[in-house]
């Protein structure tokens, strides 16, 4: 699998392709440690992986017009919606072992867009992985 | 099955905008869609006449 630069990343947020209004992605998914050490000979402890945490960072553009970042996004938060979001590294090609797809329905509990003068307008994101599915890597596209 | 168009500046579910596709969208999803300007309904057939070309 040869190294890549993160050019045709594909974003989609509610089956909406927001990909060119993106520049940047991050998944996290973080089982809790849970001690469950007891008294032993050595003393080091003992560890299990609890309940897994999940969410996609994503680094968006301001865009206020119809069907871009801000139509997509606030009706979400502002609604508590529940919505599908899809991300894999190349857009040119369907989802494959090659190019894996995360897949995994999510809410937006903050939702956050703003400016400064003479920057470009750009803001982060964090969709919520919101059901017992979570967020999971799928290696076949959708039907 | 709905025939939809992608009328936003945004691709959906893969369809660039102008394309149409067939789906069956989960209602909800329809009206966001709708609502934010992203699709319209092209052709919607009634369940029954899809039941009966199915069968056929």
């Amino acid at each position: 699998m040869p190294k890549r630069v993160a050019l045709k990343d594909s974003v989609e947020v509610d089956s909406v392709d927001l990909s060119n209004f993106a520049r940047s992605v991050r998944l996290t998914s973080e089982h809790t440690r849970e001690d469950v050490s007891g008294f032993s000979a050595t003393g080091a402890n003992e560890y299990l992986a609890g309940p897994t945490d999940q969410s996609l960072e994503v680094e968006f553009y301001g865009s206020y017009g119809t069907g871009e970042v801000h139509e997509t996004l606030y009706p979400i938060h502002k609604d508590r919606t529940i919505v599908p979001i899809a991300w894999r590294p190349d857009q040119t090609t369907p989802a494959s072992a090659t190019n894996p797809e995360l897949r995994g329905n999510v809410q937006l509990y903050t939702y956050g867009p703003g400016g400064t003068r003479g920057d470009v307008d750009t803001f982060p994101v964090t969709f919520n992985a919101a059901d017992a599915a979570g967020l999971e890597f799928f290696t076949t596209p959708l039907p | 099955m709905t025939t939809y168009r992608v009328v936003g500046p945004a691709a959906f579910r893969g369809h660039q905008a102008g394309e149409k596709f067939d789906a069956e969208l989960d209602p909800e999803q329809e009206k966001r869609a709708l609502a934010r300007g992203s699709i319209k309904v092209v052709n919607r057939k009634p369940k029954d006449q899809e039941k009966e070309e199915n069968d056929a």
